[in-house]
């Protein structure tokens, strides 16, 4: 039997930017729409959705004059994603 | 605006290629290495051309060179990073370690608690420490080897006894520990980037 693979990480989207996050200490918001190739408005809501779960800190700031949003995974992401993997693992093995 | 279901198949292949991303970004370019070798370079032997014809202040060049990477680092190195990545940070780290020891031991030799040409024997020393560091961190053999070429070097400048001969010991650590690295981190840089544009185009 089959683990249930956690829905909000069991996206296209929103698992590439838990990936990119996690091999990195944090990442603006353009660095990941230019490695997931995203729209900006299509990635903002997946980036808002992985952060109401409580996988990501989003925090907006200012940057010589210029706004600026950083994306870092949370512990919570991280174990979140870690359960994910073992999942898909368990499901190759078979 | 939700993103299309996919099979386990393809999560996997997501996750293998957003991580292989993110490794791509803490690749160094070499950039640095190469600069900071030259110059180290050119102010060895100049300066040991300067004291073989008795020219200028023996320290001309390096003063110089204190003042070009200034320059150097305010002009072409501007922090417009988007990603930090751990290694990174590690290396922000050691180079600031690193710079605060170059600091030192220059201080050092300037109020003559050290020998200049015992303090550029440290300095070479202190190269094959930050290339060894570098070289593991980012699982790059050249630089690993020249750590342990440097150190060599470091350990023939103890039985050197002036100043032009520690020059030309000095160049070679620059040559050694940085300017053949630095070129090779280049060229797989370069390389490495070919290939994910080839990846990008064959999708």
């Amino acid at each position: 039997m089959f683990k249930e693979l956690d829905p909000i990480l069991h996206s296209q989207l929103r698992l590439s930017v838990m990936s990119l996050l996690i091999s990195v200490k944090e990442a603006e918001f353009t660095f990941i729409r230019e490695k997931t190739n995203a729209t900006a408005g299509n990635l903002s809501v997946q980036v808002n959705k992985l952060k109401e779960a409580g996988y990501i800190d989003v925090v907006k700031q200012f940057k010589d004059n210029y706004p600026q949003t950083v994306c870092k995974i949370t512990p919570v992401g991280i174990a979140a994603f870690d359960e994910y993997v073992k999942n898909l693992q368990t499901y190759l093995r078979q | 605006m939700e993103t299309p279901q996919m099979t386990r198949e393809e999560s996997l292949q997501i996750i293998q290629q957003m991580i292989s991303t993110a490794k791509n970004e803490q690749k160094d370019d070499g950039k640095g290495w190469i600069v900071w070798g030259w110059l180290l370079f050119a102010a060895s032997i100049f300066s040991f051309i300067n004291v073989k014809i008795s020219w200028l202040n023996p320290y001309f060049f390096w003063n110089v060179l204190g003042m070009a990477t200034i320059v150097v680092r305010v002009a072409f190195f501007r922090n417009e990073q988007t990603v930090k990545t751990y290694t990174g940070e590690l290396f922000k780290k050691l180079n600031i370690g690193f710079f605060i020891s170059l600091v030192f031991i220059v201080l050092a030799i300037n109020i003559n608690t050290l020998t200049p040409v015992g303090g550029f024997a440290l300095l070479i020393n202190l190269y094959g420490f930050w290339a060894l560091i570098y070289g593991t961190a980012l699982n790059f053999r050249p630089s690993v080897i020249a750590a342990f070429v440097t150190w060599a070097l470091g350990f023939a400048a103890l039985f050197v006894k002036t100043f032009d001969e520690i020059m030309l010991l000095h160049a070679c650590a620059a040559l050694a520990g940085f300017i053949i690295p630095g070129h090779i981190a280049r060229k797989q840089f370069k390389q490495t980037g070919r290939e994910n544009y080839n990846d990008i185009i064959s999708v």
